[in-house]
């Protein structure tokens, strides 16, 4: 099969959704409770870096710069925190909900801000962040505005009559977390290894080219807006869980920046980049608002120095050693 | 007669850029537009490809009216056009690029669920295309990387990846150097005995050499049409080429 061979050149091998690069990625994440001073930050970090992951298939892979994922986070939140408190819904439920919602809202704010590239894009997701932080806000009834959606119960789970499967302290969430987490993951690199998501990097390499060679962009990027909500809208649930709350802070514009900041820092052009990203900014946020409130400032500054002089990001720098270590072939995907 | 133009106008603001063109090109033509900078060349063949809409007039495809398709739309009716400067997907891979351009004409490029690899027609016929330009050894390659005279090629390989039966080429040879226009020429002489083709030129020598068909575009409007050796010839493509606004 000598001409299989040749054909594999360029364009590196077939990714089975589950391989080694599956474990390495589940068993790195596993060791976040073991190093990390408290259990609650790695359940915290992985939570944001599903966030995270879920926003860089629109930037890193798609080449759109979103600034309305704090509004996708948030209604996932708001969702799962509704549906468990007021319903009594089960837990992955509650969770399936929040996926949902950050699709049906994804799709509403991907309709109206596709229609413009570049800089209104950004203004519109933007707009669309703000008018969703004002509505939670100023509807208190439903979300408890300023002061949160307070009492969001966290019952365990019922696997069937008689089997619960307690996530009560925070060893078992971070656990759940871990699973859905691994499960968003595979899913997540399937979709952007499939012929779809090679058509999102087409159109971040070059619009005009991937619709003169027939490609419908628009339908393109709408449903990678509506599968980066369902994801988001997962982490914003998993976070209502994670702080039997809602925080009116969940569907802030900040959130939106937080996910533009760790998949800067850990680097736009991999699947895995965000994931590093998310890890530096909660540790180090953590770490530094007790040592220093202008705390800050030093990440602003980090930010900075990521995109003037290192533009691929922690991850391309790690992936540099690595292949000064060790040289590897084949194709990346995100570039 | 495979595509056809009516009065084809494009306004911008004030500005006339094209004014009632009609083109008639055959089955199996080679036909070139020529003109100087500003004739409308370009506007001409972005009302064609969908790319800007069209003031006034029509455009007609194998005898059916396409005015107001997109671009995609117009790929997806076997028209393959080249773009005068490079648009590559320039961080992938030059098989890459080809799959992807090839792909959207077949069965399952909105599949999310299957890893891209698992559909080894595109593959294939990518091969195929980079076997036909002779580019196979180049494969491996980033776009981004080659050399201007191999990038033009990539263009010609995503215009031919789409599976026209219409090929739209702006300026394939713009930027070239002289070895690599040589080497431009045989290739559009190679695809022009299997595809009809509309080009905008520059190069006199290629204009000349391949075209079976030459119109000839002057401040928006059309001044000649005929054979080469016609428009060769015809005193007011002299005048517009030399004169400048000697009209």
């Amino acid at each position: 099969m000598e001409r299989k061979g040749i054909l594999e050149t360029g364009l590196g091998r077939r990714a089975p959704l589950l391989d080694k690069e599956t474990w390495i990625l589940a068993g790195a994440v596993l060791l976040l409770p073991v190093v990390l001073p408290y259990k609650t930050l790695a359940a915290e970090i992985l939570i944001y870096a599903l966030g995270a992951v879920s926003f860089n298939i629109l930037l890193g892979f798609t080449g759109m710069l979103s600034f309305g994922h704090g509004a996708l986070f948030g209604v996932g939140a708001y969702t799962t925190g509704l549906l468990l408190k007021h319903l009594c819904w089960h837990p992955l439920a509650g969770l399936l909900g929040a996926a949902m919602g950050g699709m049906m809202t994804a799709l509403v704010m991907g309709l109206l801000s596709i229609q413009r590239i570049g800089l209104y894009f950004v203004m519109l997701t933007l707009a669309f962040n703000q008018l969703a932080f004002f509505g939670a806000y100023q509807w208190k009834q439903l979300t408890g505005g300023d002061d949160g959606l307070l009492n969001v119960p966290r019952p365990d789970l019922s696997i069937m009559p008689g089997l619960e499967l307690p996530i009560q302290s925070s060893l078992q969430f971070f656990l759940f977390v871990w699973v859905l987490f691994i499960v968003s993951m595979v899913l997540i690199r399937r979709v952007l290894r499939s012929p779809f998501g090679r058509v999102l990097v087409a159109i971040k390499e070059n619009p005009d080219r991937a619709k003169a060679v027939g490609y419908n962009i628009q339908r393109y990027k709408l449903i990678a807006f509506v599968i980066s909500g369902l994801f988001t809208g997962l982490a914003g649930g998993l976070y209502a869980l994670f702080m039997r709350m809602v925080p009116i802070t969940a569907i802030e514009l900040f959130t939106s920046t937080d996910f533009i900041l760790m998949s800067l820092i850990g680097g736009l052009g991999s699947l895995y980049g965000p994931i590093v990203g998310a890890v530096i900014v909660k540790i180090a946020s953590e770490v530094l608002s007790q040592i220093w409130p202008r705390w800050l400032l030093v990440l602003g500054l980090t930010f900075i120095v990521f995109v003037i002089f290192m533009r691929g990001g922690l991850w391309a720098f790690l992936t540099m050693i690595w292949g000064r270590v060790k040289p590897r072939r084949g194709l990346e995907v995100g570039r | 007669m495979i595509l056809r133009t009516e009065g084809l106008t494009k306004h911008f603001g004030g500005l006339t850029a094209v004014n009632g063109v009609n083109l008639e090109v055959e089955d199996g033509a080679i036909y070139s537009i020529i003109g100087p900078n500003g004739a409308g060349k370009t506007t001409l063949f972005n009302m064609l490809t969908g790319e800007i809409p069209v003031s006034r007039g029509e455009i007609y495809f194998q005898g059916r009216k396409i005015t107001g398709l997109k671009p995609h739309q117009i790929a997806r009716i076997r028209i393959g056009r080249s773009f005068q400067q490079n648009r590559l997907f320039k961080n992938l891979t030059v098989v890459e690029n080809v799959r992807l351009a090839q792909h959207a004409h077949e069965w399952g490029h909105f599949n999310i669920f299957k890893d891209f690899l698992s559909f080894s027609g595109p593959v294939e016929k990518a091969w195929q295309i980079l076997e036909e330009l002779d580019i196979t050894s180049i494969a491996a390659k980033r776009a981004g990387e080659l050399p201007h005279g191999q990038q033009r090629i990539l263009e010609i390989a995503l215009a031919l990846a789409t599976d026209p039966v219409l090929l739209l080429l702006d300026e394939p040879t713009s930027g070239t150097s002289p070895d690599d226009s040589v080497r431009m020429i045989r290739l559009l002489r190679k695809l022009g005995q299997r595809l009809t083709m509309v080009l905008i030129e520059h190069n006199m020598n290629l204009v000349m050499s391949i075209s079976s068909t030459i119109t000839v575009l002057y401040q928006g409007e059309t001044i000649a049409s005929g054979s080469p050796a016609e428009i060769e010839k015809n005193e007011r493509v002299r005048k517009a080429y030399l004169g400048g606004h000697s009209r």
